[in-house]
C-alpha cells in the first residue's frame, strides 16, 4: 500500500467531507428544530453555487464577495420559501411537509434548468488554480479554503446556537415546541432564523465547493442525497453527528474509490448508511428526544 | 351503502376501460393508452406503501427496474418465453422486496424513505456497473414481445398490449380492494393511523408492513416486466428518480389510499405529459407545482372531489 496515495486520498476525503458537513448541518438543523425533512435543501446548495457564478460573471465582484452574496441571497430565498410553504403548513402531518419539500425541490431544480440553462458552468475562483504541496499531499487553495471556511462557519453556527438568545430559543423549540411557545418563544422567528441559517449554510457550501468541480442545475439532487446520508448516519437533528458523519462519508468515499472501485463510490455511502441504520436505527449520535 | 354502490362503479369503470380502445384511432393514442395502463399499475403498487402503510418508499423504482431486468434477462439471455420472464420478475422483485423490506421496515418515516432510496441507489449502481451481466448503461435491447402459448400469436403494440396490461391492472386493483377489506387491510389502516396503538392492540406492525411492502414490490416488478416487453429496451435509468418522481406524483395527485386514485393520477400524468411535450423542461416544473398544490389544497387527491361532485349533482336533482 502506497502511503502517499493513501494520505492524498485522506486529504481529498476530508475536503469533500467538510463540504458534506456544511450541507448536512443545515439539513439537521431544520429537522432538529422544526421537525421538517427538507428535500429541497440540496436546491439551496445549487442556488448558492449559481448565485456565486452569476455574481462573478454578471457583477464582476471578487470570489470571496460572491460567496458572501450567495450566502445572503439564498438565505433570503430560504426565508421566503419558509414564509410561503413551510410556516403555513407547520401544523400539518410530517408526510405533507415532506411531500411539499419534494415539490419545492422539483420546482427549484427544473426552474433552475429553465433559467440557468442545463449546460455545466464553472465558477471562476482565483484559488482553484493555485496549489500547495504539504509533504506528499497536493491540494489546491480552493480546497484548503473549503476546509477553513467550513470550520469557521460551523464554529459560528455552534456559538450562535449556544450563546445567543435566538440560539437558545431554537434549542428550546427543538426540545419541546409547545412548551417553548408557552414560555414566550416566538416560533415564527425561530422558523425564520432556522431557515435563514440552514439555507445560508447550504448556499455557502455550494459557493465554496462549486469551483472544485462544475455546476449544473441538478446538482441539488446530489447534494441533498449526500446530506441525507450524512445526517441519517450521524443521527437526524444532531450537529455533532452531522460533522462526524460528513467526515466519515468523505473519507470513506475517497479511500473506497481508490482501493475498491470508483464506479461504486456513490453506492458506498449508501452501503455505510444501511449498515449504520441496521446497527443503530437512530444514527451514530442520535440526540435524545 | 358502500357495499351496494361500489360494484356498480367498478363494473362501469371496468366497462369503460374495456371499451376505451374502440375510441382510440391511430398508433399514437394506442401507445398513450398502454403507457397509461403501465403507469397506473406502477402507481397502484406504490399506493400500497404510500396510501395503505403510510410510508414513503423512494426505492420503488428499483423494484420496477429489477422486474424489467429479470424478465428481459430470462427471455433475451436464457431464451425462456415471456410468461416465464413475467413470473421471474414477480418472484425476483418480491424476494428483493422481502430482503430490503425486512431490513428497512425496522425504521419509519423520513429514515425509511432515505434508506429505501439508498437501497435503490445501490441496485442502480450495481446494474449500471456490472457490465458483464447487465450490459451496463447500454441496457438490454431486442426484448421479445409476449406470445400466447400454444397459439403462436404475438401480443405486439397498441390495442392487444393495452388489454394485456389492463388484465394485470384489474387483477391488481381487485387484489388491492380485497386486501383492504380483509383483516390484513384493517390492520394496515390501524397501523397507518397510529402504529403504537395498533401494536398495543396486538397487531404485529412489522409483519403487516412487510406483507404490504412485498405485495407492492411484486406488483411493480410485474409492471417492470410488462414495460420491458412493450418498450423492448431497458437501461439502468429505470431504477432512478426519473421513474420514481412520476409514481409519487400520480399517487398524490390521483388520491393516495384509494383504489381508483392511482389510475386517475396516471391518466392525468400521461395527458399532461403529452400536452406539455412541446414545453421541454417546463414540464417537470408544472408537475412539481401541481404536486405541491395537491398536497396542500387537495390532500385526498382528485378522487376526493368525486363524492363532493356527486353530492352536488344529487342536490341538483332533488331541486328538479
Amino acid at each position: 500500500m502506497n502511503t502517499s496515495i493513501l494520505l492524498q486520498q485522506l486529504a481529498n476525503g476530508l475536503v469533500n467531507g467538510m463540504g458534506y458537513v456544511l450541507i448536512a448541518v443545515g439539513l439537521t438543523l431544520v429537522f432538529g428544530v422544526l421537525r421538517i425533512v427538507n428535500f429541497a435543501h440540496g436546491e439551496f446548495y445549487m442556488l448558492g453555487a449559481f448565485a456565486a457564478y452569476f455574481s462573478i460573471s454578471l457583477l464582476g465582484v471578487p470570489y470571496y464577495v460572491a460567496v458572501l452574496v450567495a450566502t445572503v441571497v439564498v438565505a433570503g430565498v430560504g426565508v421566503l420559501a419558509n414564509q410561503v410553504l413551510f410556516k403555513p403548513l407547520r401544523r400539518e402531518h410530517e408526510f405533507t411537509i415532506l411531500m411539499v419539500s419534494l415539490g419545492l425541490s422539483l420546482m427549484l431544480a427544473n426552474g433552475g434548468e429553465l433559467v440557468f440553462g442545463a449546460d455545466p458552468k464553472y465558477i471562476a475562483s482565483p484559488f482553484a488554480d493555485m496549489s500547495v504541496e504539504i509533504g506528499p499531499v497536493f491540494l489546491t487553495w480552493q480546497r484548503i479554503i473549503v476546509v477553513l471556511a467550513s470550520i469557521v462557519l460551523i464554529g459560528l453556527v455552534y456559538l450562535f446556537i449556544r450563546k445567543t438568545r435566538m440560539g437558545k430559543m431554537m434549542q428550546a423549540t427543538a426540545q419541546n415546541r409547545d412548551g417553548a411557545a408557552l414560555s414566550g418563544v416566538n416560533i415564527d422567528w425561530v422558523h425564520t432564523y432556522t431557515f435563514a441559517l440552514a439555507c445560508g449554510l447550504a448556499a455557502a457550501a455550494g459557493a465554496l465547493m462549486g469551483p472544485t468541480t462544475v455546476i449544473f442545475p441538478t446538482i441539488g439532487e446530489w447534494a441533498v442525497l449526500k446530506g441525507f446520508i450524512v445526517v441519517i448516519m450521524g443521527g437526524l437533528g444532531s450537529i455533532g453527528g452531522a460533522v462526524a458523519g460528513g467526515l466519515i462519508l468523505g473519507v470513506a468515499e475517497a479511500v473506497g474509490a481508490n482501493y475498491i472501485s470508483i464506479a461504486f463510490k456513490d453506492a458506498l455511502g449508501y452501503g455505510i448508511v444501511v449498515a449504520v441504520l441496521l446497527w443503530r436505527p437512530a444514527g451514530l449520535f442520535s440526540p435524545r428526544v | 351503502m358502500k357495499k351496494f354502490e361500489f360494484p356498480r362503479a367498478a363494473m362501469l369503470g371496468t366497462g369503460a376501460l374495456l371499451l376505451i380502445p374502440f375510441a382510440a384511432n391511430g398508433a399514437y393514442f394506442e401507445h398513450l393508452l398502454v403507457m397509461w395502463m403501465l403507469y397506473a399499475l406502477m402507481a397502484i403498487s406504490l399506493n400500497i406503501i404510500v396510501g395503505y402503510l403510510g410510508e414513503l418508499s423512494f426505492g420503488h423504482a428499483a423494484f420496477f427496474g429489477l422486474g424489467a431486468y429479470a424478465s428481459a434477462m430470462m427471455t433475451v439471455y436464457a431464451g425462456f418465453p415471456f410468461w416465464m420472464g413475467l413470473l421471474a420478475s414477480a418472484v425476483v422483485a418480491a424476494l428483493f422486496g422481502l430482503a430490503i423490506g425486512y431490513v428497512s421496515l425496522r425504521i419509519k418515516g423520513p429514515q425509511f424513505a432515505i434508506l429505501t432510496l439508498g437501497f435503490g441507489a445501490i441496485l442502480q449502481s450495481v446494474f449500471n456497473n456490472w457490465v458483464d451481466v447487465t450490459n451496463g448503461p447500454l441496457g438490454i435491447t431486442k426484448i421479445p414481445a409476449p406470445k400466447i402459448p400454444f397459439l403462436d400469436v404475438t401480443i405486439a403494440g397498441g390495442i392487444p398490449y393495452y388489454y394485456l396490461v389492463l388484465f394485470f391492472l384489474l387483477v391488481a386493483t381487485y387484489m388491492c380492494r380485497a386486501l383492504m377489506r380483509s383483516r390484513t387491510g384493517r390492520a394496515f389502516e390501524a397501523l397507518r393511523e397510529n402504529d403504537m396503538l395498533a401494536s398495543s392492540l396486538g397487531i404485529n406492525v412489522f409483519r403487516y408492513k412487510l406483507i404490504g411492502f412485498v405485495a407492492a414490490t411484486m406488483f411493480v416488478g410485474v409492471a417492470g416486466s410488462l414495460y420491458a416487453h412493450y418498450i423492448k429496451i431497458i437501461t439502468p435509468s429505470l431504477f432512478t428518480l426519473q421513474y420514481m418522481a412520476p409514481m409519487i406524483i400520480m399517487v398524490i395527485i390521483g388520491g393516495k389510499g384509494t383504489v381508483t386514485g392511482p389510475v386517475v393520477g396516471a391518466f392525468v400524468y400521461i395527458v399532461l405529459l403529452e400536452l406539455l411535450r412541446a414545453s421541454g423542461s417546463m414540464r417537470m416544473l408544472v408537475f412539481a407545482f401541481l404536486l405541491t398544490l395537491s398536497v396542500i389544497f387537495l390532500p385526498g387527491g382528485l378522487v376526493s372531489l368525486l363524492p363532493y361532485w356527486r353530492n352536488q349533482r344529487g342536490a341538483g336533482k332533488r331541486d328538479d
